[in-house]
């Protein structure tokens, strides 16, 4: 990178604030996804104006700015492209205020996700969206991803509980969206916002809403012979009426996986397990279990069982928090995917999943969010093996292409970034993509955040996944997790 | 060349489009300005060769559903085109099984939630006059009832779209699952965009399982104090009720069916002998099986004063969600605002709202969502004395002016005179400017519903 940049950089946030050596660098070109590139500096802001005089410089000297947040992405949403100053908002990590009466929280976006929950659960209350890398993960990078998580069934995803933004644009001028207000006048920039995955603005104060934590919890594992069996399921509860917290699902590859790692208790000749949250008023809850029961028998579980207290509740929701870990000790390599189709095709998607997993002789896990329809098949692989690597690649864009077939969707919750770039035009018809080009040129007319990501303009194929960055964050007691 | 042969002209054109049959003239006004003709497409792909011709000749196209919220906005200086979406009204596929469904922007919204009380399902959306309003026109209002305390506002349902930009793409975001992150967030930005952004001709919606009973309950207190006093307790209890509203004195008159009036000004409160209601009221819908509404019963106590149930609870919210149009039948001048507050700022702006509507001679009444400061706020003005258009203005300014920093207040009717004194939109807390390059990036030469809305 120029050194007069560099300079200039160091005068806008400090000399402990800019990275331009390549061994720090390194430790920027990734994210918890599959690509790497190294970036030209690395730059950590710690207010918003410093943020806007840093967009200014870049805006004058056509450089390239990559908003990063913690890195736990998994589409390359924050790695840079060309010699790109990596703009982290990781310092910016202050809850500005917790606003009980209002039931609001203004935060900065480097504040960890589940830090906001441990500050207000004292309070009654909690940030809903809990994705998987919730430990460590910031608020900024779930707005700019629209995470969610498996307790996003009932209570909706990142974009529910954001109303309102400050926001720093590609020339620095700084811009107000929304605010502790449910919804303003005039358009919802805020709610359009969210998910754009760091190409219209860096956001820099956000306004969450905070959710009263429910007054009872339980959690029910209903295990089965057959997938299908357990798919159906997902159909039937929805079907009779109840809406759970979450609910997940395992296969009996993940089964066998995860007991050999934690031992949670699943049986290990299980086809598939089910976990079922229920949550809200004690009564609801207590008829709701019944119901749900009722209905996993129906369609064949060979068991239910019933978390009889919270200890029992943590050893059901063990073996699913720890499957990502598990798979890790099989194989170094594995490809996590991230697709959507509608519930029922489950059944029809898991024998395609299975009949590609023979083709190209990987195994293939499933762990997902089966209230949603949210698959997360993990390929496994051998890194050094070149032909297996490829097959990963090939037998990941065939199962986009299922997910596709039955009216899906290519990532539900992880974003397009890099990773999904060549997809979007399997999804999407060019004029789909120039209007969307359009309205991100309303806020980035030149493309100097985030450039390249998102919305293709070339073809590109992308590969592989790593290890998950480590936990900052644990729960305190009483946080939903 | 005159206006007449133009008129003529464009017609044959837009026959040419759509059919001959599809092309008429109306005498609805919009504001006061009558449209100079009525186009009804009957697929996305003609509604692009309209707007593509439009856009071409710099026409401007109002779109319209069933025409229930068209008076919303400012005064437009010209419509040439109303364009509505009746036609395209089918249900494009539904699957109880995926809890989705897809369908026309045309169709009537209580069309769609039929087919879908088939099969205990809805989409929970109790906003005015559902029998006539279209999908589409709901979306573009963000019409909300009072189930957006617990279920949330249209946009929340939405999980996709297909709509027409001014210079006639058909464009597609979102898709039809209910989880979904590829590409940019269009159905947030076209639901309550008012037209002014795109033409929406299909929409995706997440459906939900109808709740199998509810039972709602009528808590009645001396003072908004103690109303508010009384949301506070029910945000810290374990209860979570369906719906939570809180009510006005004034406007308990006119949670009823109206009775037929003959002069809209005739100020006639359904019980003229009786002294005017002083009474708050916190009204909360619960779901849920006898046990669980045995537990609002023992926790309300002593709060409650009614309990509703069956047909009696539905009709009593279909007065709350068609507050607004029982006031208006009978005051034909009043003033409705909708406001979007913090939780907190509930309070203020009712008191601001008592406190104002006396001064311009007008009576206030409000009902609204206590929960979320989605608030219905009407201002009706007494037969004796009617207000000048100024007092309108003025009776804005000073409400708008005692609200807590970063609320919105915009009012969706009054009198046509009235508006051309103040901006019906007024202040925001989301950067206008920005608004107005979003607009300018899909309908450059402002075609859509120019000068109606806030861009």
């Amino acid at each position: 990178m120029d050194p007069s940049i560099l300079r200039q950089l160091k005068k806008i946030a400090g000399k402990d604030a800019v990275l331009d050596r390549p061994e720090e660098l390194m430790l920027y070109e990734y994210d918890a996804g599959v690509d790497k590139h190294r970036p030209g500096a690395v730059v950590f802001a710690q207010t918003t104006q410093q943020v806007s005089q840093i967009m200014r410089l870049a805006s004058d000297k056509k450089i390239p700015v990559v908003p990063r947040g913690a890195g736990t992405g998994l589409s390359g949403g924050a790695i840079a492209r060309r010699e790109a100053i990596v703009l982290s908002l990781a310092r910016m990590n202050k809850i500005l205020e917790i606003d009980v009466p209002n039931q609001r929280a203004v935060v900065q976006p480097g504040v960890v996700n589940l830090e906001l929950s441990n500050a207000t659960v004292k309070h009654g209350y909690y940030y809903a969206p809990d994705p998987s890398s919730q430990k460590a993960c910031t608020i900024g990078g779930n707005v700019a991803e629209n995470s969610g998580g498996p307790h996003t069934l009932a209570l909706g995803v990142t974009v529910n509980h954001v109303t309102g933004m400050e926001v720093v644009l590609p020339d620095g001028k700084v811009i107000e969206l929304g605010g502790k207000a449910q919804d303003a006048t005039g358009l919802d920039l805020t709610g359009f916002f969210v998910g754009s995955e760091g190409t219209m603005g860096v956001v820099t104060r956000i306004t969450v809403k905070l959710t009263k934590l429910p007054e009872h919890v339980t959690t029910l594992l209903g295990i089965y012979n057959t997938v299908e069996d357990a798919a159906n399921t997902v159909v039937a509860i929805t079907q009779s009426g109840v809406t759970p917290a979450a609910l997940e699902m395992l296969d009996g590859w993940m089964v066998r996986c995860v007991e050999a790692n934690v031992h949670a208790g699943y049986p290990e000749d299980a086809a598939a397990v089910l976990l079922i949250e229920l949550e809200g008023m004690r009564e609801v809850v207590e008829e709701q279990a019944k119901a749900v029961s009722a209905v996993c028998l129906q369609q064949k579980a060979r068991e239910v069982r019933h978390a009889k207290d919270e200890k029992q509740r943590q050893l059901l929701w063990l073996g699913r928090k720890t499957a990502f870990g598990a798979v890790g000790r099989v194989s170094s390599s594995y490809y996590t995917q991230d697709g959507v189709i509608p519930r029922t095709k489950v059944p029809y998607t898991l024998a395609e999943i299975e009949r590609i997993s023979r083709k190209y002789g990987l195994i293939i896990g499933n762990v997902f969010h089966a209230g949603d329809g949210n698959l997360h098949p993990l390929i496994l692989f051998d890194s050094r093996d070149p032909v297996q690597t490829e097959n990963s690649r090939k037998a990941a864009k065939e199962i986009m292409a299922c997910c596709l077939k039955f009216g899906g969707s290519i990532t539900g919750e992880h974003g397009v970034g890099l990773e999904k770039m060549g997809l979007m035009t399997a999804m999407f018809t060019e004029d789909d993509l120039e209007v969307m080009v359009r309205l991100r040129n309303a806020f980035n007319p030149e493309s100097i955040l985030n450039p390249q990501k998102m919305i293709p303009d070339l073809h590109f194929c992308r590969e592989i996944t790593g290890p998950l960055p480590k936990a900052k964050v644990e729960p305190v007691e009483g946080v939903p997790v | 060349m005159n206006a007449v042969t133009s008129v003529a002209s464009l017609d044959r054109e837009l026959a040419a489009i759509v059919g001959e049959r599809y092309v008429s003239s109306t005498e609805f006004d919009i504001n006061g300005v009558v449209p100079a003709v009525v186009v009804h497409p009957g697929s996305a792909e003609e509604v692009g060769a309209v707007l593509r011709l439009a856009n071409e000749r710099d026409l401007v196209v109002a779109p319209a559903g069933g025409l229930t919220k068209q008076q919303i906005g400012g005064v437009p200086e010209r419509i040439d085109i109303l364009l509505s979406t009746a036609r395209l009204n089918q249900i494009e596929e539904y699957d109880p099984g995926d809890l989705t469904i897809a369908v026309g922007a045309g169709m009537p919204f209580a069309e769609m939630q039929r087919r879908l009380g088939e099969h205990q399902q809805w989409v929970p959306c109790d906003a005015a006059n559902l029998e006539q309003s279209t999908i589409g026109g709901l979306l573009a209002t963000g019409a909300a009832g009072p189930l957006k305390s617990t279920f949330g506002h249209m946009r929340d349902f939405l999980i996709g779209i297909q709509f027409v930009t001014a210079d006639g793409k058909v464009v597609k975001g979102g898709g039809r699952v209910v989880k979904n992150v590829a590409g940019y967030d269009l159905m947030k930005l076209l639901t309550g965009s008012y037209g002014s952004l795109a033409v929406m001709t299909r929409a995706n919606f997440k459906v939900f399982p109808r709740p199998r009973q509810t039972r709602t309950f009528i808590c009645s207190f001396h003072s908004l104090e103690e109303a508010l006093q009384s949301r506070t307790r029910l945000f810290q209890s374990p209860l979570t009720p369906m719906c939570m509203e809180i009510v006005s004195p004034r406007a308990m008159e006119y949670l009823c069916d109206p009775s037929p009036v003959h002069d809209p000004d005739d100020y006639a409160p359904e019980q003229p002998l009786s002294l005017p209601a002083v009474e708050w009221q916190v009204v909360l819908r619960a779901a849920g099986s006898d046990n669980v509404l045995a537990r609002y019963s023992r926790e309300l106590g002593a709060a409650v004063t009614r309990t509703l149930e069956g047909v009696r609870e539905e009709q009593y919210w279909r007065w709350v969600s068609h507050f607004e149009q029982a006031v208006l039948s009978r005051h034909q001048n009043a003033m409705v605002m909708y406001t979007h507050l913090a939780i907190q700022s509930v309070g203020p702006a009712l008191q601001a709202m008592e406190r104002t509507a006396p001064d311009y001679n007008l009576i206030p009444a409000a009902v609204g969502r206590a929960a979320t400061g989605n608030l219905v706020l009407a201002f009706m003005p007494l037969s004796v004395d009617p207000p000048s258009a100024m007092q309108y203005a003025n009776c804005v300014s000073a409400f708008r002016g005692m609200l807590p920093a970063g609320s919105s207040a915009e009012v969706a009717h009054c009198p046509v005179e009235a508006k051309l004194h103040f901006d019906v939109w007024g202040t925001t807390p989301t950067d206008v400017k920005m608004m107005r390059a979003v607009k300018r990036a899909i309908d450059a030469k402002n075609i859509l519903n120019r000068g109606r809305f806030i861009v």
